[in-house]
């Protein structure tokens, strides 16, 4: 997120789970996030905020269901389209 | 579990001594505050080393009517915090209140709850009336569901931890004369009461660690030290806000959190907040070391 290439959300948000889990070499994007715990409760807040800069715009909590983050393709469908 | 707590002569006596503590303390909060139409812009709503910003070098190329507006809009996120720990705490307590593993606290916990109910109520006046809002809770439940045998003792030390980190805070506002009195009153009456919570928190989490430690594999307990060790630190970082950033006219507020974490002084400004915690858990067993993991 800080200046250099210029990378495509959806790359930035895989950067951002391996670099939070480096026991994985890849992110399928039809791997399931939350079984998987690539992403859980603890973690949630600052993948939160990554997708509000990512999309400029605050994601309100009411909206969003676990089921937007299972997979890296349900998060490109929900919040990066 | 059923008879756990009850074979715990220290906390039957305990929770004794507390029920006792909470009548004779009792007071109605309904009356007791003081709550001004406004409170002035132009001064700290906290006390500036409880700032998330404080020693940072960000902080020091903020204006000091800047670092005013982050205070209060940091402050508002501080209560709306509480409300939404007090409603998880609520919710957990009326769970196990009058069910057979929790007969000994059952009388103690119409008590928390009670109090519980009316430190929220005053925490949410404060949010509403001097800020027009409470910020979002952005905890999301998103772990697969599990009722193992650390249930109880997982729910009981988050809840202490959130109580002890909120007292770090509410104990030094509640003195500190640089202060709007109403700020010092809400600050200073909480801690009273968390100083009860706090006793029988520290309790039953050792109660309930000690049963752990026979019962579960150390592999088993070291699972558990991860994620409390990963609970106390998303809770210091949950202090430190982008919605209260953008509040407070903060350019770009993301940027600003990401720096904050990133020095240096937000590592000492966690380890000020953690500090009687982390003895607390050193101490019983709970936790082998005291080194946090990375970002949550």
């Amino acid at each position: 997120m800080s200046g250099g290439d210029v990378k495509d959300p959806v790359t930035v948000v895989i950067d951002f789970l391996l670099a939070k889990r480096p026991d994985f070499e890849e992110i399928p994007r039809d791997l399931d996030l939350i079984e998987n715990r690539v992403l859980d409760s603890l973690g949630f807040v600052n993948f939160l905020y990554l997708l509000e800069e990512l999309t400029g715009r605050e994601i309100p909590m009411v909206d969003v269901a676990p089921e937007d983050f299972r997979t890296i393709d349900a998060i490109e469908a929900r919040f990066l389209r | 579990m059923t008879d756990l707590l009850s074979s715990s002569d220290r906390l039957v006596t305990i929770l004794d001594r507390l029920v006792g503590m909470s009548k004779s303390d009792y007071y109605n909060p309904y009356e007791v505050f003081d709550w001004p139409e406004s409170l002035p812009e132009h001064q700290y709503w906290m006390s500036p080393e409880l700032m998330s910003t404080y020693g940072t070098e960000a902080a020091g190329e903020l204006s000091e009517a800047q670092l005013w507006a982050i205070s209060k809009w940091e402050s508002i996120n501080f209560y709306s915090l509480n409300v939404h720990g007090i409603r998880e705490l609520i919710v957990e307590i009326i769970q196990r209140i009058h069910t057979d593993e929790f007969r000994a606290s059952s009388e103690y916990f119409h008590h928390m709850i009670g109090e519980e109910n009316e430190h929220m109520w005053f925490f949410a006046t404060f949010c509403l009336k001097y800020g027009d809002k409470i910020y979002p809770n952005t905890a999301f439940q998103l772990d697969i569901e599990s009722a193992g045998p650390a249930a109880h003792f997982l729910v009981f030390a988050r809840l202490l931890l959130f109580e002890e980190i909120v007292d770090h805070f509410n104990s030094r506002m509640g003195t500190d004369d640089r202060l709007h009195e109403t700020i010092k009153q809400v600050n200073h009456i909480h801690h009273q009461d968390e100083s009860r919570h706090v006793a029988f928190g520290r309790q039953i989490v050792s109660v309930l660690h000690a049963d752990l430690r026979a019962r579960l594999s150390v592999a088993e307990l070291a699972d558990l030290e991860t994620y409390l060790k990963r609970y106390l630190r998303r809770s210091v970082e949950s202090l430190v806000s982008p919605a209260v950033f953008r509040d407070a006219g903060i350019p770009d507020p993301y940027a600003l959190r990401r720096r904050i974490l990133a020095d240096p002084a937000h590592g000492e400004y966690q380890a000020k907040i953690l500090k009687r915690s982390m003895r607390f858990l050193l101490n019983e067993g709970i936790l082998t070391d005291d080194v946090l993991p990375g970002p949550a």
